[in-house]
Formats: C-alpha cells, structure tokens, sequence
C-alpha cells in the first residue's frame, strides 16, 4: 500500500501494476492503480522505470482509479518494459500532460483510424465517445493477425470495424490509407480521429484535406520535460510543442508542418527520418 | 516606456528568454518574439552535436525544477541554418550562448555565430551538470579569462555576455572578466541539486543530480544581482532566476539588472507569462510615476538617488 504522497503529487507518482495481459506479439496491456488527475482521451504520461529510463506513453483508457497502458515493443525502454514489468511491480507517472481529442458533437459520426501503438488513445477516445451516448466506426492496421490487438474492444463499442492486414491475415489486405479511400467511398462521416505511424497518418492528412472532413491526428515526437520547456519535442515552421500544444493536432495544422510524416527531431535537435 | 539599451542592444522590453528553454530552433524564436520577449537567447550552443543525458533529464520539485538535460544541443554547425532563419525572421536580438570543453571550441563557435549575424553572444561558465563545461570552467580564472580574451577578439565588436554561477567567487570571476573586457553579465545559472523519490529509493535524474531553477533559487539570483551591481554600477546586467511574475521580475531590476531572463516560468504560465509581466511592469510604472523602467535599475541600493 502506498501511502498519500504528501508532496501533493508535485513529482512522481508512483503506481502498482495490478495486471500485465500480453495482447499480440509484441504489445501488453497493464493495468495500473492510479491516484492522480483524471487523464482526457489523447493526453499522455511521462512514465519512469526507475534505472531504465522515462518515455511518453498515452492514456489507453482510464475508470475509478484504475489507468490502462499499451505497450508496444520498439527499443530499449519499451523492451524492458515489456520483458520485466509485472503485477506487483511498481510505475512512476508524471501528468496527466498535453491536450487531447476534441470528442465530436451530438449527432456527428465519426471514424477513428489507427495501427499499431496508436490505437491507445482512440481505445479511450471510443470509450467516451460511447459514454456519452455518441456512435463511431474504427479502422484498424496492423502488419499481420500476430500483431494485432484491442480488437473485441473496439468491436464492442462500435458501430462496424473494418480491420486491414498488409499481409492479408485478418481483414482486407492492404494498407489503412487505401482501406480508408474505399470506406469513404461509402460511408459518411463528419470526423476522422487519427493515430498511428506517421507516413501513414501524413498520406491520410493529405487525402481528407481535397474532401473538407474535420481530421483530428496525434502524434509522437521525442520529449524532455514533457511541460513545453525543453523545445525537444518541437514543430516547425509554426514552433509547436507537441507535449503542450498537442499531442493532438487539427487538420489546419497538420497541413502546415513541415516534414510530416518524413523527418522528426532527434533528443539533439537534428532532423532525422522518421 | 519598456525599451531598454543593453550593451549597445535596444530591446522593446526588458524581457529576454533564458538559454536552454525553447532555444533549439528559429520556429520557436518566432513564436517567442510573437509571445512579446524584447530578446531571445539559444539554447547553449558547442562544437560538436551532443545528445544530452537520457531521460529522465526534467522533473518539477516543490518550488522550482530540477534539470540534467546536458547541453544537449546539434552542434554549431548544423545550427547555423537555424540562426540564418532567425536572423530572417525575427527582430528582436538573438544571443548565442556558447558552450564549449575549452578555448578552441568557444572561439570557433562564436566565429561562426558572427558569420550568420546573431546579435550578440552569452558565454556559458556556470552550465552545472556537465564536466568539464559549465560551472568547471568558470572556477578556473586563468581558463575563463583567456576564453573571454579570445572570444573578445572574434566576435567582432558584437556584445559579449558571461553567464555566471552561484557556486563559485563570481565577484572575483566578474572582476577579471570586466578587465578583459566582458560586455555584461547573466546572472544566475541553475544550481547543483538532487531529488530523491521515496519509494523507488533512488535519485530521479538519470544524471543523478541536475541544476535547479524556478521560485527557490530566486532569492539567490537576487543576492547575485545585487552584488554585482554594487560592485560595477555600468555594466549591464542581465538577470536570471525564478522570475514568474510582473512583481519578481521588478525585484531583480531594483536589484541592478537592466533586463530581465525568463526561463522554466514557462511551465507554469506558459508564453503567456511574458504579456503577463509586460503589462504589470506598464501598470507599476505608471501609477509609482516612472517615466521609464531604466529608472528603476538598481534602484534598491541605498546609495543610488533617482537619476532622473
Ligand atoms: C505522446 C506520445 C504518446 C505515446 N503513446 C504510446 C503508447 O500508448 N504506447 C506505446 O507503445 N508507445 C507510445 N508512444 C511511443 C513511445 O514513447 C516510444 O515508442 C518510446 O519512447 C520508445 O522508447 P524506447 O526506449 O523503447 O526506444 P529507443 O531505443 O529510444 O528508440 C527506438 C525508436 O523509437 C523511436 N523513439 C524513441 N523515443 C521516442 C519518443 N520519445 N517519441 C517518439 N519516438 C521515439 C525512434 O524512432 C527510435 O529509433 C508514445 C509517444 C508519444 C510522444
Ligand atoms: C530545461 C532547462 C535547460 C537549460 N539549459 C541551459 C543552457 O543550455 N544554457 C544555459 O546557460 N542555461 C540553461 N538553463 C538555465 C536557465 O537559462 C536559467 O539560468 C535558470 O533556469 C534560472 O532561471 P529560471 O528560474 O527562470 O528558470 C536551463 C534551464 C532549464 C530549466
């Protein structure tokens, strides 16, 4: 039991990991005693690993104390996370930081589209949206069937899934922007929330701008102090700092950044390719 | 009513972006001219690109911040396309703060900052949470010294700042400096410090300790401030240290500083911290009967009678 952190929870928090569920071949959802500020869907965490090292990772869904994480394998900390974090061990979170998903209005009919580690926040975004009596669809990709999760998730809060595999394993074969072409062909939405590797969210941006739907995207940059301090996690021309000013980001916006979806920050200001 | 002259610099305000906050690229110096800065310094600046320390390298405390970001930073190289943005872009002055291990890498820093027109430089001697460049450099006199002489000869007439530490003997530090010719001072640089999470029972900083900025090193800053203007009435000040307010930045002008750092305040307030001081500092001035800031320089030392 961990007593109230009588700092008022001006540094860590620190938080036991009630469950650890592996969910795809690379991806597990942990389950976290949480005491701090309710987090929005989109908004994120600085997440310590004491002697590991501290990486962003989004709200995948929050209730009654309780918040949900997605981890997805990359590199170093994300592996060690993966590999080492279990029930009973403890986490370190700072935030609730950023500014999240504009949820869409009464009667609006939206589609959230992601793959990969991004379904995270759209989980919890589906989750509002359906607690407030809203109604969605979701497009999903992944790379094959063995990577794919949250799929009963989604499947229960929405309208239709349509799912796609670049190997055909589940679903239509192919990739998200060709899926989402065809879906617009026949369905009608009022807004699109967006979540996943950039060369695709940037292909996506790019195809919605010549048919005027109102695109929200999230996105991932390297980070520091996560409080808009620091400057690594900046976007030119218009010098936004995604932990503070997004991670969420209109449409409007989107078409203005440079390098969307081709080059990123590295942690000493270099452009590198994404 | 706000316009100030530092060093041969005229500013609109007296409000500069402190080194190492939003300092890494023009995009951002835009937005902070837009934000109302009256100047905008970059984040230190050496050599050779450094990643900086893993994370984490920020964490908030009590009553102020704790960083180790550790100069991270692309090198000068690579940044002077920044600085050619800037220098397009903006009109407020950009200040280049330069880091650096020893003498060759701050004379070639500097030398290329002339070449791509910034304003001025700011000599980084108290960075506290990297060897060998920083605060390590500005205990040695003789290598400050030479560093400033060099530098001097380089930068082309250009004003040359030295970002002072609270750790060292920064009157004797100062008191060379101004011979070899300095143009100004930054005072102060974050402060050793350490945090410690009780339950992971482990220091936070990846670095373990980290500099300390914000509301608690504030006092300190002022201390600083006030000394050195006691000791050098003309040269200009600039001062830096847990200004958030419209109220602690007129502390550190009636302290002695000619104009004032705003760094980590940005954390809590945001940019919106700069139209925030702007406009109490305009409201002070008028109804105290000021006809200008510049009359409030230094005005808390008891010899100093109302100029004006
Ligand atoms: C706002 C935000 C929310 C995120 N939410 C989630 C989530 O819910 N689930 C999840 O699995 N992942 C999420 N991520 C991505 C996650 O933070 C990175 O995968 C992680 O930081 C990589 O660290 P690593 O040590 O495992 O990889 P490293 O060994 O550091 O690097 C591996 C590769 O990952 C990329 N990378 C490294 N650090 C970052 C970073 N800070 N931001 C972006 N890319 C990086 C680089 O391309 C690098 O080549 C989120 C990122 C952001 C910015
Ligand atoms: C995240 C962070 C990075 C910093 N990086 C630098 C730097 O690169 N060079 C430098 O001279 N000072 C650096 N500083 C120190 C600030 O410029 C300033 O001197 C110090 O933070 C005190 O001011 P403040 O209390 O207003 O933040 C940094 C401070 C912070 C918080």
């Amino acid at each position: 039991m961990l007593l109230e952190n009588i700092l008022g929870g001006e540094m860590y928090l620190a938080s036991e990991v009630k469950s650890v569920i592996k969910v795809a071949s690379t991806t597990k959802v942990y389950r976290l005693s949480y005491r701090g500020l309710p987090p929005s869907p989109g908004q994120f965490f600085m997440v310590w690993i004491p002697r590991a090292g501290e990486i962003p990772l989004s709200a995948a869904n929050y209730r009654d104390g309780e918040l949900v994480l997605a981890i997805t394998k990359r590199g170093k900390i994300t592996s060690y996370i993966y590999d080492r974090v279990q029930a009973g061990d403890r986490v370190y979170l700072r935030g609730p930081y950023g500014r999240g998903f504009n949820p869409p209005c009464e009667n609006e009919r939206s589609l959230l589209v992601g793959g990969g580690s991004g379904l995270a926040p759209l989980l919890f975004l589906t989750e509002k949206i359906r607690d407030r009596g809203g109604r969605c669809d979701a497009l999903l990709g992944f790379e094959s069937k063995g990577k794919a999760f949250f799929l009963e998730e989604f499947e229960a809060l929405c309208d239709k899934l349509f799912i796609t595999t670049e190997d055909g394993s589940i679903g239509f074969k192919g990739i998200i922007p060709d899926a989402l072409k065809q879906i617009l062909q026949e369905q009608n939405y009022d807004v699109i929330y967006l979540c996943g590797p950039e060369p695709m969210m940037a292909r996506i941006i790019n195809s919605v701008q010549r048919i005027g739907l109102r695109l929200e995207a999230s996105l991932e940059r390297y980070m520091r102090c996560g409080v808009g301090v620091c400057g690594t996690c900046i976007l030119d021309p218009l010098g936004l700092r995604v932990c503070r000013d997004g991670p969420v980001f209109p449409l409007e916006v989107l078409l203005k950044i440079e390098g969307l979806g081709r080059w990123w920050r590295s942690f000493d200001s270099r452009k590198i390719p994404i | 009513m706000l316009q100030i002259e530092l060093a041969g610099l005229k500013l609109r305000n007296p409000l500069i972006l402190a080194s190492g906050i939003l300092g890494n690229s023009a995009s951002l110096a835009l937005r902070i001219e837009e934000a109302g800065a009256g100047a905008y310094t970059t984040k230190t600046i050496t050599k050779d690109a450094r990643p900086g320390y893993r994370n984490p390298s920020f964490v908030k405390l009590e009553t102020g911040y704790l960083n180790a970001v550790g100069l991270a930073n692309p090198g000068i190289d690579y940044f002077s396309e920044e600085l050619d943005l800037m220098k397009k872009l903006l009109k407020i002055p950009v200040i280049l703060s330069v880091g650096g291990k020893d003498l060759e890498e701050y004379e070639y820093v500097v030398k290329v900052g002339v070449e791509h027109g910034v304003d001025a430089f700011e000599l980084n001697l108290s960075c506290p949470h990297v060897e060998k460049m920083g605060a390590e450099l500005g205990e040695d006199l003789e290598a400050a010294i030479n560093i400033i002489r060099r530098v001097k000869a380089v930068a082309h007439g250009r004003p040359i700042f030295l970002k002072l530490s609270a750790h060292y003997n920064y009157l004797k530090l100062a008191e060379e400096a101004v011979r070899a010719g300095i143009s100004g001072f930054t005072a102060i640089n974050t402060l050793r410090g350490l945090a410690i999470d009780i339950y992971a029972r482990t220091p936070i900083l990846s670095n373990i300790y980290g500099g300390y900025s914000g509301p608690g090193i504030k006092p300190i800053a002022l201390k600083v401030v006030y000394d050195l203007y006691e000791r050098f009435r003309n040269v200009p000040i600039i001062g830096v240290g847990g200004v958030d307010s419209w109220v602690s930045a007129l502390e550190m002008i009636l302290a002695g500083a000619s104009a004032v750092g705003i760094g980590s305040a940005i954390a809590t307030k945001d940019l919106e911290v700069f139209r925030e001081i702007i406009e109490g500092l305009r409201r002070y001035l008028e109804t105290e009967g000021f006809r200008s800031i510049v009359e409030l320089v230094g005005l808390a030392h008891e010899e100093v009678s109302n100029p004006y």
